[in-house]
């Protein structure tokens, strides 16, 4: 016997957790562009499409936050903090690339130093992700040893019922409990199974991907190039991928009053790592695609103990030349021994 | 909280070379001083910069020993050590840190020194070299090789003229061939070659060794005939920040975090990192 | 014999006879409907050229690869008429030595491929002007009379929301043959012309900003609007730019390799009696 929401009651959900304070977020089709937005019923929904354009990450780390305010004189200087809003959060739908995604950005943002950003908006989430019957070409998570129904990075799970008419729930977590609580009400008890998750093929072999990439001759190989060659250099990959995190940090005012900024940045820019004195270790677009493969699947999972990638596919679905992960992580399973 | 950096007031500035300043910096707040207190010690960095222009990162040039202020030296080169470097007396600047690892001068005790450094990669080895000064009898011989490119681009010279007066210091500065004076009465030469000539004895003895990349390398070479492990070399990475805390994915050499495990780093790890990356 | 197998033949011959180093085309992409730009340097290879409808991207943008043409060599390229046009720019502006270039012309009509003859760019002259007399996309005209439409501050909202979209990936510069600074203005700090944040203000201003600058150098070949990750109608802004600047000055841009850029030019007969 197992809990089940069904559809035609996520509107009555929306009213309880909204009185519960909570806003809710949801996929949505705006302005030609799919992605996650506060939405007050179901109608305003896009449950159907395989994933969003966009991430949810947008939501936790925007592509520009405001930081610190400032106001400067010549003898004195006044500097605030700029904190999210307080305003708790529900995110309903998310796919599990999406939301392992921010489970695998934990650490990063918590690394000694703790940003203050990132965590008072996580911690003001309740992450609800529906499992996914259906997938595309670009989907590999399964490859990543992620997969359609996994659990990590969620607080409530949903597995879409067989009958299509709503969702086995499961909670996950303390806040995913306590989330469930306005709406134990709505939610019944029932016998229907769960739809099967779709079945994701795998597209490369990422343990021998990892073994290559751990090998300090593959540094220098020639295949970097060969690999990168069509890459154009701008940031669409890593701007939609639920686990890239690279920022920049600007100064935005006039003389005397401003705006400190975080702002999204790539490492496939080329002035990336440019130093002033004109010295770029990273010059090329092949020793910039380099930095990102060994970055997610080799620096990150050596500190961290997991790779930077969710599987989600994004970086190959939007790639402007059809590049993205998927295809040098293939092209590394199926190098010669 | 991380990323809200310490005001700063200036308290004197001085031309070390051309395009070359050090800024005196004192602490406007209590707390931030007390932070900086117990936080600092030599080989660590900081973010200095003004609000409206950005952060740059330098080394912290002034000593453990000493840290009722901050002292830092930088070339103006950019946005921001352009506008430092106009900084007056009592202006306000602000400073992020201190982060990073540190030289680990508890196990030099009892050791030799050796201190190689090239232009302006003095101060972060000036950092080391006071902090030891100031417990002078903890340490063995303190040999000290600087040079720069001409006898103008020589920085702290106030300081060279103490350390020459010293009979605990040998100091031996070189100047590369053609950036001499009529008067000048010290060496001509590469730092390499003038150390292979110096040829200071492995024996017991710790290197700490800063400068640009051409210069360790070849500094490396002579250290290495010399007899030197590279276990037993100190030297200092540098790269550009902007978070100085580890996010913001950009500082790194290989799977290395300048960083968070940097900048100091012994000859033997740096050899070890992807030079392809540096 | 197909114009496919046609010009994978003629490539390998380039190559074999060492004519070209380097022949950039298509190739298979990782789903049926993607096409993927290719780089083939053996006549073995030249195998892995693909040329049907899908076809689309202006491969033109890979010839300012920095150092690319700097050894003298020629490089062959697939190109549409749009890619030619995006040639001879480059070559106007002094970016390309046109003499370096070999092209393997083609035109896409109902989903299918035609050829064109020429190898140089100069051969194209005839197309392009008769793309020039065509007038622009009957397509884009209709959207872009939708937008004509509207009243100042309805357009404005349009684009407001459009551009509240940006997130700065630049993927719409990268991708464009006629964005080749090296360093961009957006990447300019002292001072800093152009925010680089992703809010209102900073994404107008990008997004203008770009837009006035290809402003009698945009080919309208699409790419921008096709690599938009947030799916933002670039082609109607650079359609309606190329518009102004034809029903203005008479320009089409690209139409040969020593035509002088609109914009920056002056001529004594010039409406205006001072070069603003």
């Amino acid at each position: 016997m197992t809990r089940i929401l069904l559809k035609n009651r996520l509107d009555d959900c929306i009213v309880a957790w909204r009185s519960a304070g909570f806003s809710v977020l949801a996929p949505v089709k705006r302005s030609d562009l799919s992605r996650f937005d506060e939405v007050e019923s179901s109608a305003e929904m896009a449950l159907d499409l395989v994933l969003t354009e966009r991430t949810i990450k947008d939501h936790f780390f925007p592509q520009t936050e405001p930081l610190i305010k400032y106001r400067i004189k010549k003898h004195e200087i006044d500097s605030q903090e700029m904190l999210p809003p307080d305003g708790k959060r529900v995110f309903f739908g998310v796919r599990p690339c999406d939301a392992s995604g921010l489970a695998i950005d934990d650490p990063l943002f918590g690394w000694d130093y703790k940003d203050e950003y990132w965590f008072k908006r996580r911690d003001n989430a309740v992450i609800v992700t529906i499992a996914c019957t259906a997938s595309d070409d670009f989907c590999m998570c399964t490859s990543v040893k992620l997969a359609p129904d996994s659990a990590k990075g969620s607080d409530v799970l949903l597995r879409p019922l067989q009958g299509g008419n709503g969702w086995q729930v499961e909670a996950l977590s303390d806040r995913g409990n306590a989330l469930l609580e306005p709406i134990s009400s709505i939610l019944q008890d029932s016998t229907d199974a769960p739809a099967p998750t779709v079945s994701v093929p795998v597209r490369f072999d990422v343990d021998k991907v990892m073994e290559w990439l751990a090998d300090p001759a593959s540094f220098e190989s020639h295949f970097w190039k060969e690999i990168s060659l069509r890459c154009i250099g701008c940031g669409s990959c890593t701007f939609l991928c639920p686990t890239c995190h690279c920022f920049d940090i600007q100064d935005e005012g006039d003389t005397y009053t401003g705006i400190r900024r975080k702002n999204w940045d790539s490492c496939s820019f080329a002035m990336f790592t440019m130093h002033t004195s004109g010295h770029n270790p990273r010059n090329t677009q092949s020793t910039r695609w380099r930095q990102r493969i060994m970055h997610k699947f080799n620096y990150y999972r050596g500190k961290f103990g997991v790779n930077s990638c969710s599987g989600c596919g994004r970086c190959t679905r939007q790639c402007p030349v059809d590049m993205g992960i998927t295809e040098t992580l293939q092209a590394i399973t199926n190098l010669p021994k | 909280m991380i990323y809200n950096p310490f005001p700063m007031r200036v308290v004197s500035k001085r031309e070390e070379a051309p395009g070359v300043r050090t800024l005196k910096l004192e602490f406007v707040r209590q707390e931030d001083h007390e932070f900086f207190k117990n936080h600092y010690k030599t080989g660590m960095f900081g973010l200095y910069g003004i609000f409206g222009e950005g952060e740059s990162t330098f080394c912290v040039a002034s000593p453990e020993t000493r840290t009722d202020y901050i002292e830092c030296t930088f070339r103006q080169s950019g946005r921001v050590t352009t506008t430092l470097a106009n900084a007056d007396a009592g202006d306000i600047v602000t400073f992020r840190g201190p982060y990073g690892n540190r030289f680990p001068i508890e196990e030099f005790e009892g050791k030799n020194l050796l201190f190689i450094a090239g232009g302006i990669a003095l101060p972060p080895t000036r950092s080391v070299i006071w902090s030891c000064l100031d417990q002078r009898e903890k340490y063995g011989n303190v040999t000290i090789v600087y040079g720069a490119r001409t006898v103008a681009d020589l920085v702290y010279k106030h300081e060279l003229e103490e350390w020459k007066q010293r009979d605990d210091v040998n100091l031996v500065l070189t100047v590369d061939p053609g950036g001499e004076t009529p008067d000048w009465q010290d060496h001509v030469g590469f730092v390499p070659s003038v150390l292979e000539k110096v040829a200071p004895s492995p024996e017991n003895t710790i290197a700490v060794l800063c400068g640009p990349p051409i210069m360790i390398k070849f500094t490396l070479n002579a250290l290495g005939k010399l007899g030197f492990s590279e276990s037993n070399v100190y030297t200092t990475l540098e790269n550009r920040m902007k978070c100085g805390v580890g996010k913001c994915g950009r500082c790194n050499v290989g799977s290395v975090y300048i960083c968070k495990e940097g900048p100091v780093f012994t000859a033997a790890e740096v050899s070890a990192m992807p030079q392809a990356d540096l | 014999m197909g114009l496919q197998e046609q010009y994978r033949s003629e490539a390998a011959g380039l190559l074999s006879s060492g004519a070209v180093k380097l022949v950039i085309g298509y190739s298979a992409g990782s789903t049926p409907d993607r096409r993927r730009p290719v780089f083939v340097r053996t006549p073995e290879e030249a195998e892995r050229l693909v040329l049907d409808g899908a076809c689309v991207a202006n491969l033109s943008t890979y010839l300012v690869t920095e150092g690319l043409l700097s050894d003298g060599k020629s490089v062959a390229l697939f190109l549409k008429p749009d890619g030619v046009r995006s040639v001879n720019i480059l070559a106007a502006e002094a970016q390309v030595n046109p003499e370096q270039v070999v092209i393997f012309g083609f035109e896409i009509e109902n989903g299918q491929v035609k050829p064109l003859e020429g190898r140089k760019a100069s051969d194209f002259t005839p197309v392009i002007e008769a793309a020039k007399t065509a007038g622009l996309s009957p397509e884009l005209q209709k959207e872009s009379e939708r937008l004509d439409q509207m009243s100042a501050s309805e357009r404005f909202e349009f684009w407001k929301e459009q551009f509240a979209k940006c997130i700065k990936c630049y993927a719409c510069r990268q991708v464009c043959p006629m964005c080749y600074c090296r360093r961009c203005i957006v990447d300019v700090n002292q001072p800093q012309w152009v925010n680089t944040s992703s809010h209102t203000l900073g994404n107008f201003e990008w997004n203008i900003v770009r837009a006035f600058h290809l402003a009698g150098r945009c080919v309208a070949c699409g790419g921008c609007d096709r690599s938009c990750p947030v799916n933002i109608p670039l082609r109607l802004i650079n359609h309606r730019m190329a518009k102004e600047v034809l029903d203005a000055f008479d320009y089409y841009a690209g139409e040969s390799t020593d035509q002088k850029p609109v914009l920056a030019t002056f001529r004594q007969d010039d409406p205006e009696t001072f070069i603003l």
